[in-house]
């Protein structure tokens, strides 16, 4: 029971969990897709902007000239607010990996819409990561089971 | 890569890693002591004060690098948080969720590689 109990630290019951559009694991997909959303505004923005002779834009301030970073950072905004939700509901050490289904759609969605080439090596790294979800998803159906 | 792209990748990281870690434990609180306990907002204000920062520096970086190369470094960051939330948030960790996540980050870092 103790052991139950540390393992799902951080999870609440399912009998407390909200339902429908407020149902974390919904949240999670949202989560995702914005993610991916501001990821590419973002890229679009900095590029849009980018003076690699000025030392001081390792801090990206010069990035917030481009309207498209803007519009990421509104994103990003939200985005946060649904992370801290689904925080609220599930385990980071189960949320953290699964919401790395970034690592796949970020650069899919480089290839398709920036036109970024991918190498097969990088195909490969992509692959891996669907496999790594896959086997951590089982654990995050356990603790919906379980609760 | 140069010493300084590798110095600001690895601050970068470290931001994104310590921010999240404060943001579950500010999430924890809330849920015990609610949103207007002092201990939750101070938490949760240090948390996106970090996570700021990290934001920061990562449109540094954007601007340098295409993204496809450079987000996957943020995929090490998977080991580290689940590892991390173990140790400090007391979350227990099964064998299956330790392999998914270290396949997560050999994936990460393969396509970081290429």
């Amino acid at each position: 029971m103790s052991a139950n109990r540390q393992f799902y630290a951080g999870a609440a019951r399912t009998s407390d969990r909200p339902t429908g559009f407020t149902n974390p694991w919904f949240q999670f997909v949202l989560n995702i897709v914005g993610v991916v959303i501001y990821e590419l505004l973002l890229k679009a923005g900095a590029s849009a902007s980018a003076d690699p002779s000025n030392s001081w834009s390792w801090f990206g301030i010069n990035a917030l000239a481009s309207p498209l970073t803007w519009l990421a950072i509104a994103v990003v905004v939200v985005d946060l607010i649904i992370w801290l939700y689904i925080l609220r509901y599930i385990p980071l050490s189960i949320a953290f990996p699964l919401s790395r289904a970034v690592d796949v759609l970020v650069p899919i969605s480089c290839w398709l819409i920036l036109k970024e080439a991918i190498s097969p090596l990088r195909w490969c790294g992509i692959a891996l990561v669907i496999i790594g979800l896959v086997i951590v998803a089982k654990p995050a159906a356990e603790l919906e089971q379980r609760l | 890569m140069t010493k300084w792209a590798l110095f600001f990748i690895l601050l970068w990281l470290a931001t994104f890693v310590t921010g999240q870690l404060l943001f579950k434990r500010a999430m924890e609180l809330s849920r015990k002591l609610g949103f207007r306990n002092r201990q939750t907002i101070s938490i949760l204000g240090v948390g996106i004060l970090v996570m700021t920062t990290s934001f920061c520096l990562n449109l540094g970086l954007l601007q340098r690098f295409d993204l496809s190369y450079l987000y996957p470094f943020q995929g090490s960051s998977i080991i580290i948080i689940t590892l991390l939330a173990a140790l400090i948030l007391k979350e227990s960790l099964t064998a299956r969720l330790i392999a998914g996540t270290l396949l997560i980050t050999a994936g990460v870092v393969l396509v970081s590689m290429s």
